[in-house]
């Protein structure tokens, strides 16, 4: 179910990640004041756009899950926070090595852009151990969204007040596309899209070895014949239970195979 | 012609710029490529549970004859 589409969508990520490359070094022209140097945006800013917007999605996801209580939402929620998570960390390591660069520092702490984004990553950095601090599956999932929910809202919150602060020490990209030469503002929107479908990839993969893990799961317990109700016993897992519905149709129908 | 380009006006020198780039984009690789190792690990994983339970699926029927036979009664009952 989850890995319908995943052929055509991991094929179209390595020819736009190629062509993003390609771009950058061989079609995008040198900035005038950075050189070189300013070609490490054209993957650091992606990443921090995907981030934000997958913090925000992850959000969304967890809106609809409180919605349907559909154990699904939630899957889709904590995929999707667990991996922006990981590009948020990769855009701090990437940032870091263009402030090391340009400005001679590994990180500046009164650059408001640079520290609220750390602030954004450290709240999320939280998200896991609330998972993983409640033991019920119910509870962990609407805690979780709810967690979610508050923490994507601040997300746009912070990234405006960032905005409105008087202190513009940090390279504006978005703000500035319109004056951005033809040649760098399409490469920006090729790397732009490249990130993007990454993002999408990792998390169409990311959900579709989780549930593939759970119909094996479903399997064995059918096989062996052991109960597949809810009341059964569940290891503390930080991850929500992948569509438990799915998992016992899987299991009920081997057993009645089986049986 | 790349090079041509590259020599053109860096404000940063080519040999200094250059490192930071490759490691900025050395980071991206070595994200996907992490995450490549993990899905990799799982999808073994995946693979030798399914190899066991493709195992029992095999024996069950096996043993189940070797079993003796119930009385034709009682599964009539059952």
């Amino acid at each position: 179910m989850y890995g319908k589409g995943l052929r055509t969508l991991s094929i179209s990520t390595v020819i736009v990640m190629t062509v993003g490359l390609a771009m950058v070094f061989f079609y995008a022209p040198l900035e005038a004041e950075q050189g070189f140097l300013q070609k490490i945006f054209y993957i650091h800013v992606p990443m921090a756009i995907v981030t934000l917007v997958g913090f925000v999605v992850g959000g969304l996801l967890a809106i609809q899950h409180l919605r349907t209580r559909d154990p699904r939402w939630d899957m889709r929620s904590y995929v999707v926070i667990h991996m922006s998570l990981i590009f948020g960390i990769g855009t701090l390591i990437t940032g870091s090595i263009w402030a090391k660069g340009s400005w001679g520092h590994w990180w500046v702490w009164n650059e408001p852009t640079l520290v609220s984004f750390l602030i954004i990553i450290l709240l999320y950095a939280t998200y896991q151990p609330l998972r993983f601090a409640i033991e019920d599956p119910e509870r962990q999932s609407r805690y979780a969204s709810v967690f979610a929910i508050t923490a994507g809202a601040f997300v746009p919150m912070n990234f405006l007040a960032v905005r409105l602060s008087s202190a513009y020490l940090h390279p504006r990209v978005l703000g500035s596309t319109s004056n951005l030469p033809a040649q760098m503002a399409l490469t920006f929107v090729v790397c732009l899209a490249a990130v993007a479908l990454l993002f999408t990839t990792m998390c169409k993969y990311e959900l579709t070895a989780k549930h593939s893990r759970a119909q094996v799961r479903a399997l064995r317990r059918a096989l062996l014949g052991e109960g597949t109700g809810p009341s059964r016993p569940r290891g503390r897992s930080a991850a929500p239970s992948v569509h438990p519905g799915a998992a016992a149709r899987a299991g009920t129908h081997i057993a009645g195979r089986t049986g | 012609m790349p090079l041509a380009i590259l020599a053109e006006s860096p404000a940063l020198p080519l040999h200094t710029a250059g490192k930071y780039v490759a490691g900025a984009y050395v980071v991206l690789f070595a994200l996907v490529l992490i995450y490549v190792t993990i899905m990799a690990i799982r999808l073994s994983h995946i693979e030798r549970e399914l190899g066991e339970l493709l195992e029992i699926a095999h024996r069950d029927p096996l043993e189940s004859s070797r079993e003796p036979q119930p009385d034709p009664a009682e599964s009539t009952l059952a």
